[in-house]
């Protein structure tokens, strides 16, 4: 069993603790892996993540490139007549118990796994993925998301920032609640040569636009 | 007491299950070929088998997690996918090897035609996965694996002349007539066979399935630290006792009866149904190995539940996978391929798909968020980097030595 804390209640990285982890029901059966998470827009410019999102929808949108695009559109077309061929499970941030090296659930497997529809008066839902895809323009130079860092309340606090695909820093970063000398040495000091200009950025600073799929950072 | 016989059974295990169709084949090839000049490859495979698995077997007693659980987790959906797709053609090929392997293995046995035999092997193979209990499969072929012992007892009663092997074993350059490059295709033929991926992801996600925990990892230890060094002892046997018989003829090895021939020549009729026995066991344990892996692999990607541990039903998708592959595999073999051949492709693009799944592997032991305190300590780290860059070093040359030397021919 895993002898790690719960940092589900604590701060943590969206992709590096939680994204692509797998899901274990209260009854220790294999549920599915962390596809995608949700995310709402509050009022206030705050960004929060409130449910787990798993299934084929979920995980072919993270698929990039030109062959994930022609593997999504076949995807779609195989299920032209069903309506909610493009619509994710989802499980609610209130069912999940722990995350540690794996997200456990509060319910048992059966039944567990619900397509709910997301719109129609709530909240926008986005997703963690399309986030991720979105290119940045920071005052540097065009970037990339390699990590979003959450608060104890899911609440987005600050997003890294850099060259390379959302995760490439493997967890080898400096940063406060980190190893500070993960090993093996030379693997930390590849990583940490290639992504020397990563940085972070607090949230106040981001704005997001859906539409545009892009990423502004103010001052 | 118990413990102890747990101990020694997961060491012998280990013995059986590091032998399998590609250390039979390449085994027996390199030596006819090349003597002992690359035993050193052998020797150098176990530390890296060692390593590679002590490390994930230690992941999944501390953290519950598999191999391919941990490769999509760190590398992200699409590389994790192209990972998978590398391994899983690997593994299918191994597992069409296999097969293949039993069948020739029952050919030697009662002269009927591997063709004939196949299809009812790869039937057999998939109702053990999907029936049997776990420990069946590994006890059972693992120790019936032990069989395989007769090269050792063949070599002494060859009388070989022990100073020219040992000259052999310590000569770093290829004999006469060879050349540099197929020596060194053979040697990386030689280290695919030693440090299949396949191994790595029964092993690990066998351990999940065990519930291994924290205790366990002294037993764990023990098993590999002994289990793969006596596997590769036997890989050896199989080497010299192909070099004494076939290299002074200058013959090279094209099927499976002329690996089992010196233990013929050396011991008779009774010492060939030991080496036969020994084959069938090594072959079918590993089969089913392969097996189960190509559907470890795909459910842990997916996040499916997986695992000989549940109903059937409860893991339904994994069960389908494992009917697929064997399905696919017997198709493969429905096309008269050599399966000798396939085994020999095999071995090479197991050496090639090895980085792929040892890298993450190499990261997440060394995280703390996973491991606590259980992480790799210096010494590890500095064999698990060398490994690294043996690996990379090996999976970069595979393909071009391979083309180069039309497959050692």
């Amino acid at each position: 069993m895993p002898e790690t804390a719960d940092r589900f209640h604590d701060r943590y990285d969206a992709v590096l603790h939680l994204l692509d982890r797998q899901v274990i029901s209260s009854d220790g059966l294999l549920v599915c892996k962390v596809d995608d998470l949700e995310l709402v827009e509050t009022g206030d410019g705050v960004l929060v993540a409130t449910a787990l999102l798993a299934g084929t929808p979920a995980l072919l949108p993270r698929l990039s490139g030109r062959l994930g695009a022609v593997v999504r559109d076949f995807w779609v077309r195989m299920g032209d007549e069903q309506a909610d061929r493009r619509l994710p499970y989802r499980i609610d941030f209130a069912l999940v118990a722990e995350l540690t090296s794996a997200v456990t659930l509060t319910r048992p497997r059966h039944g567990v796994l619900a397509r709910v529809p997301g719109e129609g008066g709530g909240p926008t839902r986005h997703r963690l993925g399309e986030l991720l895809s979105m290119a940045v323009e920071a005052p540097e130079g065009q970037r990339r998301i390699l990590d979003l860092r959450l608060d104890e309340r899911h609440r987005v606090r600050s997003l890294v920032i850099g060259h390379g695909r959302p995760g490439a820093m493997l967890g080898y970063d400096e940063r406060e609640g980190r190893t500070p000398n993960q090993g093996p040495a030379l693997v930390r000091t590849i990583v940490r040569a290639l992504h020397r200009h990563a940085r972070e950025v607090p949230f106040d600073l981001v704005r997001i636009d859906w539409q545009e799929q892009r990423v502004r950072l103010a001052g | 007491m118990k413990k102890l016989l747990n101990v020694a059974l997961g060491v012998l295990t280990a013995i059986g299950g590091f032998v399998d169709i590609g250390d039979l084949v390449t085994n027996a090839q390199v030596g006819a070929r090349f003597g002992l000049s690359l035993a050193w490859v052998t020797i150098l495979g176990v530390v890296g088998i060692i390593v590679f698995s002590e490390m994930s077997g230690r992941i999944a007693a501390v953290s519950g997690r598999a191999t391919f659980d941990l490769v999509r987790e760190r590398l992200g959906p699409a590389m994790g996918m192209a990972n998978l797709l590398g391994s899983m053609g690997v593994t299918l090929l191994t597992y069409v090897a296999e097969i293949g392997g039993v069948a020739l293995a029952f050919q030697l046995i009662c002269g009927v035609d591997y063709l004939l035999l196949f299809p009812a092997v790869g039937i057999l193979v998939w109702l053990i996965l999907w029936r049997a209990k776990f420990s069946v499969i590994e006890n059972l072929f693992g120790l019936l694996g032990l069989a395989l012992i007769v090269f050792v007892v063949a070599l002494f009663h060859l009388g070989p002349d022990w100073s020219q092997l040992g000259h052999s074993a310590v000569s770093f350059h290829p004999p006469k007539p060879e050349a540099w490059s197929t020596w060194a295709y053979y040697g990386v033929a030689l280290f695919g066979a030693a440090m299949t991926p396949y191994e790595v992801f029964f092993f690990s996600s066998g351990g999940v399935e065990e519930k291994w925990g924290v205790k366990d990892i002294g037993v764990m230890r023990t098993n590999v630290l002994l289990g793969f060094p006596l596997g590769g002892v036997l890989s050896v046997a199989i080497a010299a006792c192909s070099y004494v018989v076939f290299h002074p003829l200058g013959a090279s090895i094209d099927t499976l009866g002329q690996v089992g021939m010196p233990v013929a020549i050396a011991l008779g009729k009774i010492g060939l149904a030991i080496a036969l026995l020994g084959f069938v066991a090594a072959t079918f344990g590993a089969a089913c190995e392969t097996g189960l892996s190509t559907g470890y692999s795909i459910a842990q990607y997916f996040g499916w539940q997986w695992g000989k541990g549940v109903r059937t039903d409860v893991a339904a998708r994994f069960h389908v996978v494992l009917l697929l592959s064997t399905v696919v595999a017997l198709g493969i073999l429905a096309t008269t391929i050599d399966p000798v051949q396939v085994t020999e492709a095999s071995v090479v693009f197991s050496a090639l798909a090895l980085p792929l799944t040892y890298f993450p592997i190499l990261v997440v032991a060394n995280d703390h968020d996973y491991m606590g305190e259980h992480v790799n300590g210096r010494m590890m780290n500095a064999l698990a980097m060398i490994f690294m860059v043996v690996l990379t070093v090996v999976a970069l040359a595979a393909i071009p030595l391979m083309i180069w030397t039309r497959m050692g021919a």
